[in-house]
């Protein structure tokens, strides 16, 4: 309890401290951006004393600026975006967008319970892109690996696909949602119609209104 | 030894007689090459197939297996089940101990064996996990991974009945496994296959509980969750052979890979 205080203080502290030294704005650090995002996201999870619409508001906020969500949802998307109309693919980014955030609050909530999130390292892959290596670390277990895929973009960074013990979530949705496809007889109406059903189930689920 | 003939008799047949009832998915026609290359990505051709036995395994789950689980999560407290997982992975460090030194991984052979030699010892018999805190981290190894590094081709994605997902490389190392266990081959000459039944019986429990809370996360958010867990299983069982190493590198991620954008990663993303 005692290091997580300690962890989301420090996390704290390194954001004001980038927030005002300009150099450290302009060349942000991909280890601090990873560890203040996970930090947020806890933060916001389990914060006390907000109302579920205003939590559920902040994390979406939060997550959609860090994550680049439209990146993601044209590689999930794979061949099958380019046969889409611009009305399909409109909805699909926007299920995707719901699909994603109502999965990950659940899951930075229970992050921010007994779990440690430390990174480890930072790699350059590529050109733009940035691999930040983390842990969780659990009591009595060993710990799961995460490699965070960032892109340098215009004005910041921002991810790009999280790696689980060598799971790209990224290639297991595009996996997924071309089975749906195909299950549909490759028709992107019925991924998009299965979709609005999961989205439902989960808000049910979750027994709290959309925020937006 | 007889208990372990008799359960892949017991495994082989249904799959047998699904094999028969369920057939073969259909390829995609030749000429649509974006299609083909994702039927060979996905790499199930006995998709029908395997999705009648993930049925089966569901309804194996819901009504038997994950009760169990839960029932073992309620009456046992965390401290018994970390003892219990403790002396399960260290009946195992033999095969891993072999596999380490198959696969030519002398400093994760070093590492298995001091684990076994000090949780056998002060550990009481693998009771209590002292070689982690003394900075021997555990790690699994297995047949499948083995043979994977010698470059046996994993096959085609299966689903194996109660066991779950696999491939034709990774069972053949699970069937080995278990004519080769020493505890096993120690225990049935001395008649005593009941303890290895309890202890087979146990090593289940403690997978299924370490693993109640993610596979209902992923059951709740995935569209699909066979082809969730087949993406997951895949990605993750290639990651391991590695042993985690370079893992990463392999995997193109979404606008990294130079690539227009929604383009194939097919070959990669094994």
């Amino acid at each position: 309890m005692i290091s997580r205080r300690f962890l989301l203080a420090a996390l704290a502290g390194s954001f004001l401290g980038l927030a005002f030294t300009p150099i450290a704005a302009a060349e942000a650090d991909p280890k601090a951006f990873v560890a203040q995002l996970a930090g947020k996201a806890m933060e916001t999870m389990t914060a006390k004393g907000l109302a579920d619409a205003e939590r559920n508001q902040r994390f979406r906020t939060q997550f959609t600026t860090d994550v680049d969500l439209p990146e993601i949802g044209r590689f999930v998307l794979g061949r099958h975006w380019r046969a889409a109309t611009p009305e399909q693919q409109q909805e699909f980014i926007k299920s995707f967008e719901d699909i994603v955030v109502l999965t990950w609050a659940t899951r930075f909530k229970d992050y921010g319970g007994d779990l440690r999130h430390v990174v480890t390292n930072a790699i350059a892959d590529g050109e733009r892109g940035i691999v930040v290596e983390s842990m969780v670390e659990r009591d009595h277990q060993t710990p799961i690996n995460l490699q965070w895929k960032l892109k340098k973009g215009e004005p910041d960074l921002r991810v790009v696909d999280l790696v689980v013990e060598g799971a790209s979530m990224a290639i297991t949705y595009r996996n997924e949602y071309s089975a749906v496809i195909q299950a549909n007889g490759g028709k992107i109406d019925g991924l998009l119609g299965a979709m609005r059903t999961k989205i439902a189930e989960m808000q049910a689920a979750k027994g709290t209104t959309k925020a937006n | 030894m007889n208990a372990s003939r008799r359960t892949i008799a017991r495994l082989v047949a249904p799959v047998l007689a699904l094999a028969l009832v369920a057939g073969c998915a259909t390829p995609p026609p030749a000429d649509d090459k974006e299609a083909v290359a994702e039927w060979e990505q996905v790499n199930d051709p006995l998709e029908p197939l395997n999705r009648a036995v993930f049925d089966f395994n569901r309804a194996a789950d819901k009504y038997a297996i994950k009760p169990a689980a839960e029932g073992y999560r309620a009456v046992m407290p965390k401290f018994g089940r970390e003892r219990v997982h403790n002396i399960l992975t260290n009946l195992n460090s033999p095969l891993t101990f072999a596999n380490d030194v198959l696969q030519g991984e002398t400093d994760r052979a070093v590492q298995t064996f001091f684990r076994a030699m000090l949780n056998t010892t002060f550990g009481l018999a693998g009771f209590i996990d002292v070689a982690t805190p003394a900075g021997i981290p555990p790690h699994e190894e297995d047949l499948g991974q083995t043979l994977a590094v010698w470059g046996v081709g994993e096959g085609p994605f299966l689903m194996l009945p109660i066991f779950g997902p696999s491939n034709p490389r990774d069972t053949v190392g699970l069937v080995a496994e278990m004519f080769a266990d020493p505890f096993d081959l120690a225990m049935a000459n001395m008649g005593k296959e009941y303890i290895s039944y309890t202890r087979m019986g146990m090593t289940g429990l403690d997978k299924r509980e370490a693993l109640l809370d993610t596979l209902d996360e992923i059951e709740r958010t995935s569209l699909d969750y066979y082809a969730s867990l087949r993406s997951l299983y895949r990605q993750h069982r290639a990651s391991e052979i590695k042993n985690g190493r370079g893992g990463g590198e392999k995997v193109p991620a979404p606008g990294l890979s130079g690539t227009p954008k929604g383009d194939e990663l097919s070959q990669s993303a094994q």
